[in-house]
């Protein structure tokens, strides 16, 4: 039934959701690796997946790239539930209170489209260039977004949902907590899967300014002596941690929210 | 206690410039069943909302039981058209949602109205499950059931029944009648469909296009009389009335032209 794959706008089965990806994952990693076997393309500028691997491989035994990963894993981490734990606050307030939404959102604003990498120079002058340094450029690439994100998500709760709780008798704060904090929730760790996701961009460059460990340092000084393999070695493992962090996450989201 | 229990005292609202309700005065009583009846967009629901305390009048005032409404309390519940039932609690937790904001019942007491209530809208069965597993109609329930379950006197329905198809409306609006006279409520109900009026209403408040002012004051209960089946509804007095009432509302209507 090769015609019903391509219904438009139409459904297919999760198997067949499964099977198309993954074989095409294979598709280009072959497709790559050939390319690169015969030698169409010089091993410096793409080396053949086999030789990543490879490179993995020797980086996790010999070069203490787990160590590395895991330093990584927690200034991400660190710097995202900061920016977490002083975005939901403050974004909640920015849509409860138009007092506060009208003072904050310019300058949030503002401060969301400056390039992270243009205040990296401003942060070293700041924190100098130990772990505040990286903490408060992941911080800056996320709060901003995120807090945004947060006022939007509060901004679209029903406000049927609002006025029920205050004709049942709920007060403000209760309202908050009770009705708008929960409304909200599908939405709210949705949108942390993504910026965390966002910090993780941060990353490279966070660890680039004069770091000694970190999968941003692995791959920096891997680019120093040209050792592609390495570089994207440790390109992989970010992508990796990535995609099992994500998948976490959206398994934690269907377990909490099965009523939506 | 003298004077109406629910009264409208000369209540104007306007939004900036723009009056929706007009210098508007009437009474309601006890435990009736008042339909607020008017051309869509004639400002009844703003007037509705204001006995809800969730709008407040621009001038005039409204009492309940002799006091001025100015905030929303339990006494008088919202239901809605959409968004009624909170999707992330059950039914049950549904039921019981505005009982956490008394702290005059025990645990057991709160049980027994939830089970009470569910009992009332034939949900036993149905306690465990979440709003998004239940149809349009039993959400519309689960509302009613959580606003008398807080503990409202006065029930304000905003076109609760609007998004429902013809079949499961018609057996809501019996139910509906039928549990306003066993809990003894007040009901205002504010809708633009004439037959659901004249079926649900002890009394039908007409309304005039915007700026709102009342233009009839029908008396459905001294016609129809207080039991409202579904034979009721086929008689030839319910279809007189009906209209009648849509001879009204098409005559004002027509004003405007």
């Amino acid at each position: 039934m090769a015609a019903g794959l391509f219904t438009f706008r139409g459904k297919i089965s999760t198997r067949a959701e499964v099977i198309l990806g993954v074989a095409v994952a294979v598709v280009v990693l072959l497709v790559w690796e050939a390319v690169s076997r015969a030698g169409l393309v010089q091993p410096q500028f793409l080396p053949a997946p086999s030789r990543v691997l490879q490179a993995l491989w020797g980086m996790v035994t010999g070069q203490h790239l787990v160590w590395h990963a895991l330093i990584s894993t927690l200034r991400v981490w660190a710097a995202f539930l900061l920016a977490a734990a002083m975005a939901i606050p403050i974004g909640i307030l920015m849509s409860s209170y138009r007092v506060v939404g009208a003072s904050l959102e310019p300058i949030i604003d503002f401060i969301r489209y400056l390039p992270v990498p243009a205040l990296v120079p401003l942060s070293i002058i700041w924190f100098g260039v130990g772990e505040e340094t990286k903490i408060f450029l992941l911080w800056l690439g996320t709060f901003f977004q995120l807090v945004l994100l947060v006022a939007d998500d509060m901004r679209r709760v029903p406000h049927e949902y609002v006025e029920i709780a205050f004709t049942l008798g709920a007060k403000p704060r209760q309202v908050l907590t009770d009705v708008a904090f929960r409304s909200m929730g599908p939405t709210l760790v949705d949108n942390l899967r993504i910026t965390l996701g966002w910090c993780w961009t941060y990353l490279v460059l966070a660890e680039i300014v004069a770091a000694e460990s970190g999968l941003g340092f692995v791959i920096w000084s891997a680019r120093r002596f040209v050792k592609t393999p390495e570089v994207m070695a440790g390109v992989v493992v970010i992508g990796l941690i990535g995609l099992i962090t994500d998948q976490l996450l959206r398994a934690l989201h269907r377990r909490m929210f099965k009523y939506v | 206690m003298a004077g109406p229990y629910l009264s409208f005292e000369k209540v104007t609202k306007r939004f900036g410039e723009v009056p929706v309700v007009s210098e508007t005065s009437f009474g309601i009583a006890r435990n009736s069943f008042i339909v607020f009846l008017g051309p869509s967009g004639c400002g009844k629901t703003t007037l509705m909302r204001m006995v809800g305390g969730l709008d407040v009048p621009s001038s005039g005032s409204i009492r309940l039981a002799g006091e001025v409404i100015t905030r929303p309390d339990r006494r008088r519940g919202m239901v809605f058209q959409s968004y009624s039932s909170f999707p992330w609690l059950t039914v049950e937790g549904n039921i019981a949602f505005g009982m956490r904001y008394r702290d005059d019942l025990t645990l057991t007491q709160r049980q027994e109205r939830v089970n009470h209530y569910l009992r009332l809208i034939g949900m036993e069965d149905f306690q465990a499950s979440y709003p998004n597993r239940i149809s349009g109609g039993m959400r519309q329930r689960v509302a009613i059931a959580r606003t008398l379950a807080a503990g409202s006197d006065v029930l304000l329905m905003d076109e609760p029944f609007g998004a429902l198809d013809a079949l499961t409306r018609e057996r809501l609006q019996v139910e509906l009648r039928q549990i306003q006279r066993e809990e003894q409520k007040t009901i205002i109900f504010v809708t633009h469909d004439v037959e659901e009026a004249v079926f649900l209403a002890d009394r039908i408040i007409l309304f005039s296009a915007r700026p709102a002012r009342v233009l009839k004051d029908i008396d459905v209960a001294a016609a129809l009389g207080p039991n409202r089946t579904l034979e009721a509804r086929e008689s030839e007095t319910f279809f007189r009335l009906r209209n009648e009432v849509l001879h009204m509302i098409r005559n004002e209507t027509g004003d405007q032209k």
